[in-house]
């Protein structure tokens, strides 16, 4: 391993730990509103990982989607239920032992499968006219390629909004 | 590769003084400009206004999820709608059709809740 350090590596070094420091937060925080916000900060990080890799579309996708709704989403899930709920401080138990071995275990598994695993050299010539606009090229595949799934995607979120309108529905009944 | 990420070197920049300008103003030069003689009238949530009650941390009504998780559909929808416009020049007229096809399917969903009265508020 040689390193080099220059910008991107020293963001992806920041990034990085700024996710891993927030996962570490969401754990160890016990009241479940501050988890919740916690997971925001892991998915901020990871969409600058996903600049950092070039894949600019899938990091706005991340900061719209998951930042801007699902933690939105899990908060109010937690707003509704019981928002007061903490969790008990940590103890050394037998069950908690064994899950910290299995953790360290499964981390070293991966680590080692990651090492060994070649992964695919990007080819110079990819098939994509969008230039360096990331958008477009999506765009370009999804809508000439990929034009009957992408209108299968709207039937997918049809089945979301009836779910949650039956949903409703059940609590206006109830009340 | 390395022009992409300079371009985000000013996007950083930017991150960084903009978390730096509120900070200093509010933490740094806001105390040092200020008078400070707080009184109990002067800590209270409002300020000349009505005494809270209880606490802030209420159980939300649960008919809010509903509208939480519409949001996120057309969040989805949203985000469809970026690369679409992106390369439409290149597209043309299928992909309006395409589009509308797909808005018209996230509509009807809207009527549908619109129809049950689920947006409606008793």
């Amino acid at each position: 391993m040689n390193f080099v350090w220059n910008g991107p590596m020293i963001a992806f070094y920041v990034l990085a730990l700024s996710v891993l420091g927030a996962g570490i937060l969401m754990l160890s925080v016990r009241k479940v509103v501050y988890m919740a916000l916690s997971i925001g900060g892991v998915f901020i990080g990871a969409a600058g990982i996903y600049i950092l890799l070039g894949a600019e579309f899938v990091a706005v996708a991340q900061i719209l989607i998951y930042v801007g709704a699902i933690t939105i989403l899990m908060m109010f899930a937690i707003m509704l239920t019981n928002h007061k709920a903490e969790e008990e401080p940590f103890r050394w138990t037998v069950r908690n032992a064994t899950a910290a071995v299995g953790s360290v275990l499964l981390a070293l598994v991966l680590l080692a499968v990651i090492r060994s695993t070649t992964w695919p050299v990007q080819s110079a010539n990819l098939n994509l006219n969008g230039g360096n606009s990331n958008p477009v090229a999506i765009g370009l595949v999804m809508f000439k390629q990929y034009a009957f799934p992408f209108e299968l995607v709207s039937l997918v979120l049809i089945v979301g909004l009836v779910g949650a309108v039956i949903l409703a529905q059940e609590r206006k009944e109830e009340e | 590769m390395f022009q992409y990420w300079n371009d985000y070197f000013f996007v950083v920049l930017f991150l960084l003084l903009g978390i730096f300008l509120p900070v200093a103003a509010i933490w740094v030069l806001g105390p040092l400009l200020r008078p400070k003689h707080p009184t109990v009238a002067k800590n209270t949530p409002y300020e000349s206004g009505v005494e809270p009650v209880g606490d802030a941390h209420v159980r939300y009504n649960a008919r809010y999820y509903l509208f939480a998780l519409m949001f996120v559909v057309f969040d989805v929808e949203t985000l469809f709608l970026y690369p679409w416009a992106a390369s439409f020049h290149q597209l043309g007229l299928f992909a309006l059709t395409e589009m509308l096809m797909f808005i018209l399917m996230l509509v009807i969903g809207l009527a549908y809740a619109w129809r049950k009265k689920v947006l409606e508020w008793s």
